[in-house]
């Protein structure tokens, strides 16, 4: 029998083991967990872990001392009704591939997997459901963007104008995650009533399935200095070899990104992995150098005339009513 | 019984089965069952969770069960309890003393 520890989080001491525990067995933490789950034998040592980072669970491992004994399921039924208890039943997990079985008989279905990670989730019609319901045409020709617009700018609608006059039909994804200034609701509506005029146009939200904190944590972190090793392949893998082929997408159109460290990177990363999937990438030069951090600086320095040049109507109209 | 939130109960461990009782906007009951014993037990399995939110009175629901071989009388149990608290409800009698 083992004893349970658990901490919400765990207290520095505690906490340098489970590293240590980690490290041991090639992992690395990286955030600071939310909930944390450690098993220990009669002696003391730690026989298996787990945490939970928001709905994600993370660093899992056991001991090769405490394997075939039930430990792993021991830790992540402990986290799972963590999470639910605190309302969250839709959950992700990161873990090695070779692991695959082992989750798979813990209620997780695969979504994506790379040479190193493999993502799933705990809900079998999750990510089936949010390809069904997304609205689509004839799917000849398709491509695809995905913005955050923090907010909508000429420069997007640039983007997605250019991006549809090159194929039949273009699904653009507005990531969904509410991380930026301007809340994900309002940037999907911005964008959505931005692009009214134009035919063959689809907005969707992002959801949990398109650069989340599920698929692709870093974009969210705040130091986003760290551009090496920024784990964008698993968010590629998920678009490349699930969403992609749902919709028929053969190309994926991007603009250049001059200012953000981070999206430089994951572009990089695009346009290795996506072409090996089938989809070609398509860098559009950025209009004019316009970027959303500018208009927000301007936003905030109260110049709302010089916003005219650089948002659509719609844009404007908001920022004018919420100043 | 009228489910208005998410219960959950039960654990992942061995000889368990951990139930997730959510709404549903249709009427019928959607199960998703994993099971250790799928192929042995998962139509009696399955039909205990049935029987149990029918004899509940739960007519629409959306419920999640990953099943390590549990008992039916645990299925029993496990389901009850999830219902119920998706219910929010507390019109249960635990067993009575003789």
């Amino acid at each position: 029998m083992y004893n349970m520890e658990t901490g919400a989080p765990l207290s520095e001491a505690r906490l340098f083991q489970v590293k240590n525990f980690l490290n041991a067995r090639g992992l690395t933490m990286e955030d600071a967990p939310d909930y944390t789950v450690v098993l220990r034998d009669g002696n003391g040592g730690i026989a298996a872990t787990g945490s939970l980072c928001g709905t994600l669970v993370k660093y899992v491992a056991v001991a090769d001392t405490a394997l075939g004994e039930g430990a792993c399921a021991t830790v992540v039924s402990e986290l799972v009704s963590y999470a639910y208890r605190g309302g969250n039943t839709h959950l992700f997990l990161f873990t090695k591939p070779e692991n695959d079985r082992m989750f798979s008989s813990l209620g997780f279905y695969e979504l994506a997997r790379t040479k190193d990670a493999l993502m799933m989730e705990n809900k079998k019609d999750g990510l089936p459901r949010f390809l069904l319901e997304l609205e689509h045409g004839p799917l000849e020709n398709t491509g695809a963007v995905v913005v955050n617009c923090n907010p909508f700018t000429y420069g997007h609608l640039y983007l997605i104008e250019t991006a549809v006059s090159r194929c039949s039909e273009l699904h653009v994804f507005v990531v969904s995650e509410d991380k930026s200034e301007f809340p994900a609701e309002v940037r999907y509506d911005l964008v959505k009533r931005g692009t009214e005029h134009l035919n063959n146009v689809y907005v969707h939200r992002g959801g949990k399935y398109i650069i989340s904190s599920a698929t692709f944590p870093a974009y969210f972190l705040k130091d986003k200095n760290r551009t090496t090793d920024i784990k964008a392949d698993l968010d590629l893998a998920l678009f490349g070899g699930r969403v992609a082929p749902a919709l028929n997408i053969k190309t994926r159109f991007v603009g250049t990104e001059p200012y953000c460290a981070v999206t430089n990177a994951y572009n990089m990363r695009m346009k290795a992995l996506l072409p090996s999937l089938g989809i070609e990438v398509v860098e559009l030069e950025r209009k004019d150098g316009i970027s959303a951090s500018e208009v927000r600086r301007l936003m905030h320095a109260g110049q709302l005339e010089a916003l005219k040049k650089l948002v659509p109507q719609v844009t404007y109209d908001y920022i004018v009513r919420h100043t | 019984m009228r489910i208005i939130t998410t219960g959950v109960a039960g654990t992942m461990e061995s000889s368990d089965i951990i139930v997730t009782v959510e709404p549903r906007a249709e009427e019928g009951v959607e199960l998703t069952l994993s099971s250790s014993v799928m192929q042995q037990f998962g139509r009696q399995i399955e039909h205990v969770i049935r029987e149990t939110l029918k004899e509940l009175g739960v007519t629409a629901a959306a419920v999640t069960a990953v099943d390590k071989g549990a008992l039916d009388c645990t299925v029993r149990a496990r389901v009850s309890a999830a219902a119920l608290r998706a219910a929010k409800s507390a019109e249960y009698t635990w067993g009575t003393k003789q």
